[in-house]
């Protein structure tokens, strides 16, 4: 019982990870809080959802749908926020906003304001033990998510594009002085930071077999949190707050009977320990 | 080898640069020229518009008017990742070093745009023989060293790339007086080893004992210019910036 609900809560904090893993690239390098994030999580769970009815493959599907969302947040980058960086933080965050709801009205309009099913064949079993089950979307979520941080990981620590990425994230008008195309590297954050919110988006709905507009509303919040405790802009922070997320929602949920709201759950976390580490998890004092 | 080929030659030349912070101009009319092997400085007190410059040699902040030549290619409205590639190693002011990365990704960082591994590889060795104390503490992170040290890196990092010009924005402030001394030293030695140099500064006295010529910075514009002797004997200098 407790086994199958840490695996449960590790499925959906890893989702979270990835969730936030977008803001928390953005933020790195820009410093701007990218609630617009949430909403390359419902394009990309509709592009998928498109896709893989239009040619019935997943794998196709996924990756063309995280291409695609990756590429709009390219644009996305281009025409708004860089021309808006010199301005006070609030002005890109204000736009990010407002970006957020035109994505969510713009589904709405191009595809309707109702609930679609999206029920994936996947080519493999669940695994059924007498006291465990994990059920083959579960470890579709797990193998995806796992691949895709360990990606990340690796681009940052071990090659010289994430030496490029943390010392744009540091001091950005230096790295540009060492000779570092900063322009691309910001593009290419946007690339991945919105491809990872795309594959999220993704997952979520092909797990609650259910894709809406307004589905990135519970994690623009959730996200929020999770890269706040995480210590804002630090990837490996972000991991480690969507999975202690994850599992003390699913905890707290299944055993205590919470009388609060599951979602509100993460807050509650959040609120605690920035209480004690003000900086976050793996921020830095300042 | 550079010494002898190219002694006339203009590495740098600014011609009529003006700069601006939105509506309040920083540099007025500002030109001067660095040839190779030269060892240049400009003075000026706080807020003359020195580190402005420097932005605009390397690109972070592009002059209004004027232009700015490199080895004689016009650098107008090319990005500011161009200018290692070109030659061009830059000392920030306050070091600005990258905090959060080792010693040695920083030096790293500064031959981000060598293509050649083995260039890399042996400008690194350069650098650890330089300063000694980096190759010690090759693992630590940048933010942890002191502020010599990290004056230091700042200076093994813009020479990654075996710049053709090496541009250093106050090479003093912040540092204990024996620490001062000891980086104009480094700078000294890095000249004779035939490095160009183009040194803004506070520190008048000093930076006129180890440059070949100087110009003299005051609110955005030039006012006098001179071989470090003529600026030493000239009244003016020595009332302002070197004290009595
Ligand atoms: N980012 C900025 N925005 C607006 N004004 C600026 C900015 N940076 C510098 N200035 C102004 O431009 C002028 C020149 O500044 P600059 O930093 O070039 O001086 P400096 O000679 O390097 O001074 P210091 O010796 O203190 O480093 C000053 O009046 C300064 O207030
Ligand atoms: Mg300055």
């Amino acid at each position: 019982m407790i086994l199958q609900q840490l695996i449960n809560g590790i499925v959906i904090g890893s989702v979270y990870a990835l969730i936030a893993m977008g803001a928390t690239l953005v933020y790195g390098i820009l410093k701007v809080l990218d609630i617009a994030n949430a909403g390359a999580y419902a394009i990309g769970a509709y592009a998928g959802l498109f896709l893989y009815q239009a040619t019935g493959s997943l794998p196709v599907a996924f990756l063309g749908a995280v291409l695609f969302t990756g590429l709009f947040g390219v644009l996305v980058q281009r025409v708004l926020y860089v021309p808006l960086l010199d301005k006070p933080p609030l002005v890109p965050l204000i736009c990010s906003i407002g970006l957020f709801i035109f994505i969510q009205d713009l589904i709405r309009l191009l595809a309707g304001p109702h609930i679609r099913a999206f029920e994936a064949q996947l080519p493999f079993r669940g695994i059924e033990l007498p006291y465990l089950s994990v059920n083959a979307i579960w470890i579709a979520i797990m193998a995806t998510t796992a691949v895709l941080l360990v990606f990340l990981w690796y681009m940052l620590n071990r090659t010289k594009l994430g030496l490029a990425w943390k010392s744009t994230a540091q001091d950005l008008e230096i790295a540009k002085a060492m000779g570092v195309n900063v322009d691309r590297v910001v593009a290419f954050n946007f690339l991945l930071g919105y491809g990872f919110a795309a594959a999220a988006g993704i997952m979520i709905g092909m797990l609650y077999n259910s894709v809406f507009p307004t589905m990135g509303d519970m994690p623009a919040y959730k996200m929020l949190a999770i890269i706040v405790l995480g210590g804002l802009g630090n990837p490996l922070g972000t991991v480690v707050a969507g999975l202690l997320i994850g599992v003390v929602e699913t905890l707290v949920a299944g055993y205590v009977g919470f009388f609060l709201p599951r979602d509100a759950i993460a807050f509650v976390v959040l609120i605690v320990i920035l209480l004690v580490r003000p900086q976050g998890l793996l921020g830095q004092r300042t | 080898m550079r010494l002898i080929s190219g002694r006339m030659r203009k590495v740098l030349k600014l011609e009529h640069v003006d700069a601006f912070y939105d509506r309040s101009q920083a540099l007025d009319d500002v030109s001067i020229e660095v040839r190779e092997g030269e060892f240049v400085t400009i003075l000026g007190a706080n807020g003359a518009g020195k580190t402005t410059i420097m932005k605009c040699i390397m690109g972070l902040l592009p002059p209004r008017n004027g232009r700015i030549l490199f080895g004689g290619e016009d650098l107008t409205g090319r990005p500011a990742w161009v200018r290692t590639e070109m030659g061009m190693g830059y000392v920030p002011e306050g070091r600005r070093v990258f905090p959060d990365l080792t010693v040695e990704e920083n030096l790293r960082m500064g031959g981000y745009n060598l293509k050649d591994h083995r260039a890399l590889r042996r400008n690194l060795e350069w650098a650890y023989e330089l300063f000694p104390r980096l190759k010690e503490r090759r693992k630590q992170l940048a933010r942890t060293m002191s502020g010599g040290e990290q004056q230091m890196l700042a200076i093994a990092r813009a020479l990654m790339i075996e710049p053709r010009l090496l541009l250093i924005d106050e090479i003093s402030t912040g540092l204990m007086p024996i620490l001062v001394n000891h980086s104009f030293n480094v700078i000294k030695d890095l000249h004779q080893r035939g490095i160009t140099i183009l040194l803004v500064e506070q520190n008048a006295n000093k930076a006129l004992k180890v440059a070949d010529r100087g110009y003299v910075l005051e609110i955005g514009r030039i006012t006098l210019q001179g071989t470090s002797r003529e600026l030493r004997d000239n009244e003016e200098v020595v009332k302002a910036y070197l004290g009595s």
